[in-house]
C-alpha cells in the first residue's frame, strides 16, 4: 500500500531558510568567472527562491527530495472525498497520466543550502520542477479537485466527468481555471490537449440561441461521442487491424502494459490465432505484471522477462508490439521508458516493429529526444500488488545526501527503429504520420 | 479489345475476358483487371449499388483465385472498386450510373496505357549522357523510359538474368534491336558490377503503402547492394499499381506461403555414437542422405535447379522503402515517404 500522504503545515510569510537560498555565493564575481556548475547552482538557487516565496513551501526537515512522496497539500482538506486507495496499475487511457508527485513536496526544501542537496538532479530539474498544488482558488469544481488529486495518486483508471457540468454561462472562462488546476497537478499531456482543445472547439461552435440545458447536453454528447468515436470504437478498429499482422506460430513481444496491445492479443486469441507473446518489463512500475496475468488467464502462452534479459530472446521474436503514449508528426514515438530500448534491439535483428496508437494521441509537435519532456515517477513501489517476500520497503531505493533516484517515465523512439504505426484511419509508416490530420480530416 | 467470352453456361466468364485483354502486349494485369471488371458491370443485373459493389467483389476473388501472384492484379481491382464507390450519384436512375462507371472505366485504362508515356518522360531529366544503367528482369515501364533516352542520350544498360524465368535475357534482346549497349548479368553478379553502374533502375508490380516496392525477386537484393555502395535506386511504376497493402517483412507477403524456402523433410539419420574422443564424425550420414532425395548427376559442367527446387523459392519480394531514392510515377516524382500520404488521401474517406 502506498504510504499515507502527510499534511505538512505552511507558514504563511514563507519558510524560516527562504532567506538563505538568497544569498549569493560568496566570492561571486562576474559570471563568467564562475565555473559552469557554479553557475548552474547559482540558478538553481534563485528558482528555489522565487517557488519558495511563491508557494510559501512546507517546511519539512526532510532532504530535498525530488521524486518524493505524493504529500496531498491544503486541498486534501478542503475536499471531503480522499482518493482511494486501489493500487491498480494505471492504464494508459485518455487521462490516465502519471502524474508529476514531485510537485508536491519539494520547494524550499531544496534551497536548503547545502550545494549537495541543491546539485541534486539539475540536469533533469525541468521536469522535476514540482508545483505544489495551490490551495483551490476560486470555485475548482469538486470534480476536478478529485481528478488532480487522483492524477496525483497516479490512479486513474476510467475517465471522469469532465469540467462542464456548471451553471455558469461562461463556460469557456470557467474552464481556464479548471484545467490550470489540472495542469498544476500534473503536466499537461498530449492526449489532454487535444482533448481539452477539441472540447474549446465544440463550445465555441455551440449555438448561442440554444437554451442552457440543450446547449449542455448538446456539449455532453459531443463529448461523449468523442470518447466513443476516438477512443472506443478507434481501439476496436486498431485491434482487428493488429490482429490481421498476427500469424499462426508468431512469438509476439510486448514492453510493459499497453492497453490496446492487450485488447489486440486476446482479440486475435479469441480468433483461434496460435501464437505466444513474450512481456517484457521494466522497474520501478512493473506493469507488465499485471498484462501477463490477463494473458495468461485467457490461455496465451506467455513468457515474461525483465528488460536486461532482452538481447538473450529477440532472435527468438518474429513480431514487436507496443503501444504508445503518444506519436509526433515527425514520427517520433512517446513511450513508456523502455520501448526505445525494445525497438532499436528490435531493428537491429531486424524484427518488425509495430506501434498500436488511436490518433487521439497525435501531436503537431516534433520531439527529437526523451530529455525536453519528461515526467518522473514516483518513489517506492506504489504499483505491484501482488505478494512479495520481503517488505515492500526495503526494497525501494530512497534519496541520500549522495543518492539521487531518476526514474523517467517516459522515453522517445525515433522514427527509424519503427516499422509501422497502426491507427484507427489506417497503417501508417512512421515517415508519414504527418498524414494523419488528412485522413482524419475526411473523416470528421 | 474487350471481347466477350463466355463459358459453356452462357455466363459472363470474367477470368477469360481477363486473359483475352492480356493478350495485347501493353496490357499489364491491374489494368486488364479494371477492364473486366467494367465488362463485368455491363453484363451485371444488379440494382443497386450494393449489389453492384458485391458483383465486382467476387469478380476480384475470382480474378485472383486464378494466378498465383495477385498482388499488382489486386491493386488494380481495389482502386477500380474504390473509384466506382466513391463516384458521386448524380444520375437518377441507376441503368444511368452504371453506364457511366463503365464509360469511366474504360477512359481510365486507355489513359493509362500513355501512363508509361508519362513516366518516361519524367525520367528522362535524370538520365545523364553516357549513363551505365543497371536494370533486373523485364520491365514494360522501364522499356519505355529506356527506349525515350535512347533518342536524346547515350546509354549503356547492365541486366540482370533474373532467374528461373530468365526475363533479363527478353530485356536483352529488345534493347540490343535498337541499338543500346546491353549486357547480361549473372544474379550473384550484381555485386561485382554494382561499382560500375551510375544508377539502378526498376520497374515494378505494385508500390506498397509503406513506400517500398514488391517486384521480380532479385530487386531487394539489388536495393541493398546499391544502398551499401552509394547508387541511387528509382522504382517506375504508374499509380495503378499503388497498394494498400503493408507487408512488414518478406514474410507478410501475400504471395509467401510456407512451402517457400521450407526444408525438406528428411527420413530421420540412424543414431550414431559421438566419438568419445575429437576424432572425426563417422560418414554414415552422407550415404543415407544421397539414397533419399531424387539428384540426378548431369554429366555436363553447368548443372540446374530441378523444376521441384524452383517451386520451392519466392516469385517476387518486397524492398523497404528506406532503400528506394525516388519513384516515378504519372502523379509525379514521390519520395517513399510520400507514396503513403498518396494512398492516405485516395483511399480515406
Amino acid at each position: 500500500m502506498a504510504p499515507a500522504p502527510s499534511l505538512p503545515i505552511h507558514p504563511p510569510n514563507g519558510p524560516v531558510n527562504g532567506d538563505a537560498s538568497k544569498q549569493p555565493p560568496q566570492g561571486r564575481s562576474s559570471q563568467k568567472s564562475m565555473t559552469k556548475a557554479e553557475r548552474r547552482e547559482l540558478q538553481e538557487k534563485q528558482r528555489a527562491a522565487k517557488a519558495a516565496a511563491k508557494a510559501g513551501g512546507p517546511v519539512n526537515g526532510a532532504p530535498s527530495k525530488q521524486a518524493a512522496k505524493p504529500t496531498p497539500q491544503a486541498t486534501a482538506a478542503a475536499t471531503p472525498k480522499r482518493p482511494t486507495k486501489s493500487n491498480e496499475a494505471p492504464a494508459p487511457t485518455a487521462s490516465a497520466l502519471r502524474t508529476q508527485t514531485a510537485a508536491r513536496a519539494r520547494a524550499a526544501s531544496v534551497s536548503v543550502p547545502t550545494p549537495a542537496n541543491a546539485r541534486g538532479l539539475r540536469i533533469f530539474s525541468h521536469f522535476g520542477l514540482p508545483k505544489p498544488v495551490s490551495v483551490a482558488k476560486g470555485d475548482i469544481h469538486p470534480t476536478i479537485l478529485r481528478l488532480a488529486l487522483q492524477f496525483s495518486e497516479f490512479k486513474i483508471t476510467d475517465y471522469a466527468t469532465p469540467p462542464n457540468n456548471t451553471l455558469s454561462r461562461h463556460l469557456m472562462t470557467y474552464l481556464s481555471p479548471q484545467i490550470s488546476h489540472l495542469v498544476a497537478a500534473r503536466p499537461m499531456s498530449v492526449t489532454m490537449g487535444n482533448a481539452i482543445r477539441q472540447l474549446k472547439l465544440e463550445i465555441s461552435g455551440s449555438d448561442i440561441d440554444l437554451p442552457e440545458q440543450d446547449a449542455k447536453d448538446a456539449l455532453c454528447q459531443k463529448i461523449d461521442n468523442y470518447i466513443r468515436d476516438r477512443i472506443i470504437i478507434a481501439d476496436q478498429v486498431i485491434e482487428e487491424t493488429a490482429g490481421n499482422k498476427i500469424k499462426d506460430g508468431d512469438v509476439i513481444l510486448t514492453y510493459a502494459r499497453s492497453s490496446v496491445v492487450q485488447k489486440v492479443l486476446l482479440g486475435a486469441h479469441a480468433e483461434g490465432r496460435q501464437f505466444s507473446v513474450i512481456v517484457v518489463d521494466s522497474r520501478p512500475m512493473l506493469e507488465g505484471k499485471r498484462l501477463l496475468s490477463v494473458l495468461a488467464s485467457a490461455g496465451i502462452q506467455c513468457t515474461y522477462i525483465l528488460l536486461p534479459a532482452l538481447g538473450a530472446i529477440i532472435t527468438e521474436v518474429t513480431l514487436v508490439l507496443v503501444g504508445a503514449h503518444s506519436i509526433h508528426s515527425n514520427g517520433a514515438v512517446y513511450s513508456r521508458a523502455g520501448t526505445a530500448l525494445v525497438a532499436m534491439m528490435a531493428k537491429l535483428h531486424s524484427v518488425p516493429v509495430v506501434v498500436c496508437c488511436e490518433t487521439y494521441k497525435y501531436s503537431e509537435t516534433v520531439q527529437l529526444d526523451s530529455f525536453t519532456k519528461n515526467e518522473l515517477a514516483p518513489q517506492g513501489d506504489l504499483f505491484s500488488s501482488f505478494p512479495s517476500v520481503k517488505a515492500r520497503d526495503s526494497l525501494t531505493l530512497e534519496n541520500d545526501e549522495h543518492l539521487e533516484i531518476l526514474n523517467p517515465l517516459y522515453d522517445l523512439t525515433p522514427p527509424n527503429c519503427i516499422t509501422a504505426v497502426v491507427t484507427e484511419v489506417g497503417v501508417i509508416p512512421p515517415n508519414s504520420i504527418g498524414s494523419i490530420p488528412v485522413a482524419l480530416g475526411r473523416l470528421l | 479489345m474487350a471481347s466477350e467470352a463466355s463459358s459453356s453456361k452462357g455466363e459472363f466468364d470474367i477470368y477469360q475476358t481477363y486473359r483475352k485483354i492480356l493478350d495485347d502486349e501493353e496490357m499489364s494485369p491491374p489494368l486488364a483487371a479494371i477492364l473486366s471488371l467494367s465488362q463485368l458491370m455491363v453484363e451485371s443485373n444488379a440494382g443497386t449499388m450494393f449489389e453492384l459493389v458485391k458483383e465486382l467483389h467476387d469478380g476480384a476473388e475470382e480474378l485472383k483465385r486464378h494466378t498465383t501472384n495477385p498482388i499488382s492484379l489486386n491493386a488494380g481491382c481495389e482502386l477500380f472498386i474504390a473509384f466506382v464507390t466513391l463516384f458521386p450519384h448524380e444520375s437518377d436512375s441507376f441503368a444511368e450510373l452504371k453506364t457511366e462507371l463503365v464509360k469511366q472505366g474504360q477512359k481510365y485504362a486507355k489513359e493509362a496505357i500513355s501512363y508509361r508515356n508519362k513516366i518516361a518522360e519524367l525520367m528522362l531529366d535524370f538520365i545523364k549522357d553516357d549513363s551505365v544503367i543497371l536494370t533486373h528482369s523485364y520491365s514494360r515501364v522501364v522499356m519505355r523510359a529506356l527506349l525515350h533516352a535512347h533518342k536524346t542520350k547515350r546509354i549503356s544498360v547492365y541486366v540482370t538474368e533474373a532467374r528461373p524465368r530468365g526475363l533479363g535475357v527478353k530485356t536483352h534482346e529488345v534493347l540490343t534491336a535498337v541499338g543500346i549497349p546491353c549486357t547480361v548479368v549473372l544474379d550473384s553478379a550484381v555485386a561485382y558490377v554494382m561499382d560500375k553502374v551510375d544508377f539502378v533502375l526498376v520497374g515494378s508490380e505494385a508500390v506498397v503503402e509503406s513506400g517500398g516496392l514488391i517486384n521480380a525477386v532479385g530487386s531487394n537484393q539489388m536495393a541493398i547492394i546499391a544502398k551499401a555502395a552509394h547508387k541511387p535506386f528509382y522504382a517506375l511504376a504508374e499509380s495503378y499499381k499503388f497498394h494498400r497493402l503493408f507487408p512488414l517483412s518478406q514474410y507478410d507477403l501475400p504471395t509467401h506461403n510456407p512451402s517457400i524456402l521450407s526444408f525438406p523433410s528428411l527420413p530421420p539419420r540412424p543414431f550414431v555414437t559421438p566419438p568419445t574422443t575429437s576424432g572425426v564424425s563417422p560418414p554414415i550420414a552422407k550415404s543415407g542422405i544421397d539414397e533419399s532425395l531424387n539428384v540426378t548427376p548431369t554429366s555436363s559442367s553447368e548443372r540446374s535447379m530441378s523444376a521441384e527446387m524452383t517451386a520451392k523459392n519466392p516469385d517476387v519480394d518486397y524492398t523497404r522503402p528506406d532503400l528506394i531514392s525516388l519513384v516515378f510515377s504519372d502523379v509525379g516524382i514521390l519520395t517513399p515517404e510520400a507514396i503513403s500520404q498518396y494512398l492516405v488521401a485516395m483511399f480515406a474517406g
